[in-house]
């Protein structure tokens, strides 16, 4: 009900506001500071010391080729990919949890990540795709395809737009497009090498070059999440409510999980599958905040970014000289995290706000 | 104060029978849906009996069946198809119970058994065997079993019990799901291809090679579990109530709900550590049996005959459809979700519900 409360203009803000702007601030600035980190911070030869020069602009040290190349070319495009992947993730997990109101609605419902797993087979497999850009067009092309048909199906017939349905259609298609994927890598024992190491999901690799056209969706799909916060939060009074309020819950619904398709096939097309952010950041989020929307979308997006950054650089240093995928870092983080948020105390509440 | 007659309480698709002092409820639609249901799945087993990849003919198959055809004939269909086709029926059985008790205790129609964590921890076993032997083979069956109990169990243990609707189970479920498969995934990025191709194919869901020396242990453990689920599903019938209720017509909650989750984790784990993760039967199985046996039971034979139908029918299909056999777990996938959907689509004309 505060939602409605704080419509009467004019009133002090309630008394948890202040947490959330520290929080927020703290986040905000949290991000810069961890992306010099992962700027300074890598395997290889390039000391820190070597990349510090470098940035701050030492002429030797810019006059360095493979200081270059590993700052600019290798570095750069990973931080910048963790922080999209990262507020991608934490948008769509937010967006989908409200708008299912299933505080434990995960990205890949939707059948977005299983989408793009196919995609990714197919291209490798009958069309020859073997380069990163090559998969990340694959990915986005079939997480949008997959996410479209889902969408469709759950916008039809009686019950259209309820949370139930869209959550029930995406689980099916996803178990057919994780067939069809297991049909296609029973009979290429070349395509199943090549996927096991796209499906674990990882940053490295990544070019600035693909990253570029991925910001404008990326960015449309923000604004779409941002837009629909105050929608969200008349659905969060439930169904017949927010109808009572003007809106329409069945196509916001729809609006919002298009959003969440276009956030979550630009985060796979860079990274591949990644579980638990989008779930895990949301759920910090509603920690801080409550039930308010536009906060609890911003502050997910905070965290999966400061999160995704961290772990990609502990990806770099844990087991030093190889990498780790970053995927693999999230859910040994996060798979204890979740264990014990559930067994907190604050668990019923915060499933409760969603 | 009215008087309560027999009449008033029985619930309306239901006759009761009485012989002195007992009593018992007949459920005519569930009776009726058991009835339809035998017949079909006797012809379903034919069929897979029956369906052959080798080319084998019809004359041929029935000839290595009675064991008057050549020696070669007898064992492929008597030593090879018999055993595999019975140990499916079995975890077709064991994994539509386990579906139907872990949906009745989540009171959700998505909650399946590999929430708990079974599929991860079978997988991590058989992958753990297969880094850890030198030949880089899978090793023995029971190890499959034993890691989808074992990973079960510490879910259930993390989580500190059934908990209040099984809620906080599943919460931690996901945790430590995500945390096992990371172990999985970070063991297999470092193996080889033949290792890797060989787990893969464990993982997608097959029956194939599987002969009486799992299918005796599997029998076995059914006749103990089967029974005990059936009486747990009958208490389970108290939970459509609220708690309260269900509290004061005297049921122990808290034991229900235990002993269910128990009998859950234990047919899922040995069915999905004998036949792999074969997708969607535990999640559709008990759909399809509410379907038929109406919305007032908790359908635990109807799962189990609808689990071992499917199971029946991807068997025979998987070796018919395409030009190389498939494993029962990709047309499970592949099929299942287009079904589900039509299933889900339908409106079921007997409740008016969709």
């Amino acid at each position: 009900m505060r939602a409605i409360d704080r419509a009467g203009s004019g009133r002090p803000l309630p008394s948890e506001t202040r947490p959330v702007l520290l929080a927020t601030a703290g986040l905000v600035l949290l991000l810069p500071a961890l992306a010099l980190l992962s700027l300074l911070i890598g395997t290889g030869s390039s000391s820190v010391g070597g990349a510090w020069d470098y940035l701050v602009g030492d002429p030797a040290a810019r006059a360095d080729a493979q200081l270059r190349l590993a700052v600019m070319d290798v570095r750069l495009p990973r931080t910048l990919a963790a922080v999209l992947v990262g507020a991608c993730l934490g948008t769509a997990g937010c967006l989908l949890q409200a708008a299912t109101r299933n505080p434990l609605a995960e990205t890949g419902l939707l059948g977005v990540n299983s989408g793009a797993a196919f995609a990714v087979v197919l291209g490798l497999t009958y069309f020859g795709a073997s380069s990163s850009a090559a998969l990340m067009v694959w990915a986005l092309l079939g997480g949008m395809t997959a996410s479209a048909v889902v969408l469709l199906l759950a916008a039809s017939g009686r019950a259209a737009g309820s949370p139930l349905r869209l959550v029930l259609v995406g689980s099916a298609l996803g178990a057919t497009f994780h067939g069809l994927t297991s049909y296609v890598l029973l009979g290429t024992r070349s395509t199943y090498d090549t996927y096991r190491y796209w499906t674990i999901g990882s940053l490295a690799g990544v070019e600035t070059a693909g990253l570029l056209p991925l910001l404008p969706l990326a960015a449309l799909g923000l604004l779409v999440a941002l837009g629909s916060a105050r929608p969200l939060s008349a659905l969060g009074l439930g169904d017949d409510i927010a109808r009572s309020l003007g809106h329409h819950p069945g196509r916001i619904r729809l609006i919002v999980a298009g959003a969440v398709s276009l956030l979550v096939g630009c985060a796979v097309a860079v990274a591949g599958p990644i579980a638990f952010l989008g779930l895990l950041a949301p759920y910090a989020a509603r920690a801080l905040t409550g039930a308010r929307m536009a906060p609890q979308l911003v502050l997910s997006a905070l965290i999966a970014a400061d999160v995704m950054i961290l772990a990609d650089i502990l990806a770099r240093i844990v087991i030093r000289p190889w990498e780790t995928p970053v995927s693999v870092l999230l859910a040994f983080v996060g798979g204890p995290l979740l264990v014990w948020i559930a067994r907190s105390s604050r668990l019923s509440t915060a499933g409760a706000a969603a | 104060m009215t008087e309560v007659t027999s009449r008033d309480v029985t619930p309306p698709d239901s006759t009761v029978l009485r012989t002195g002092g007992l009593s018992w409820l007949f459920p005519r639609r569930g009776a009726l849906a058991v009835a339809v249901l035998v017949p079909l799945l006797l012809v379903l087993i034919a069929l897979a009996v029956l369906a052959s990849s080798t080319g084998m003919s019809l004359s041929q198959t029935l000839s290595g069946l009675l064991g008057t055809g050549d020696a070669g004939t007898v064992m492929i269909v008597r030593d090879f198809r018999l055993p595999r086709i019975f140990v499916g029926l079995m975890v077709g059985a064991a994994l539509g119970i386990a579906g139907c008790l872990t949906q009745t205790l989540a009171g959700n129609r998505l909650a399946t058994p590999d929430l708990v964590g079974v599929n991860e921890g079978a997988t991590a076993a058989v992958v753990a065997s297969a880094a850890g032997s030198a030949t880089g083979m899978v090793g023995d069956w029971w190890l499959g079993p034993l890691g989808a109990v074992a990973a079960a169990v510490l879910v259930v243990l993390c989580a500190g019990g059934a908990g209040a609707a099984g809620y906080r189970v599943l919460v931690v479920g996901i945790g430590v799901s995500t945390f096992i498969g990371a172990v999985s995934d970070l063991i297999m990025s470092r193996e080889n291809d033949n290792t890797a191709g060989g787990v893969f194919l464990w993982a997608v869901g097959s029956l194939n090679g599987r002969d009486w020396n799992v299918g005796t242990p599997l029998l076995i453990a059914l006749l103990f579990l089967v029974p005990l689920s059936l009486a747990a599903g009958h208490r389970l019938q108290l939970l459509r109530f609220d708690d309260d209720m269900a509290a004061s017509l005297g049921v122990d909650l808290r034991r229900i709900r235990s002993a269910a989750l128990a009998l859950a984790v234990a047919l899922a784990g040995t069915a999905v550590g004998v036949g792999g993760p074969i997708a969607f039967v535990a999640l559709a199985a008990p759909i399809l049996a509410q379907r038929l046996a109406g919305p007032t039971r908790v359908p635990v034979l109807g799962s189990a005959l609808t689990g071992v139908a499917l199971i029946a029918a991807a068997d025979a299909l998987g070796r018919v459809v395409a030009p190389v056999e498939l494993p029962v777990g990709v047309v499970t996938s592949v099929l299942g979700g287009p079904f589900l959907l039509w299933v889900l689509f339908r409106p079921d004309r007997t409740t008016g519900k969709a």
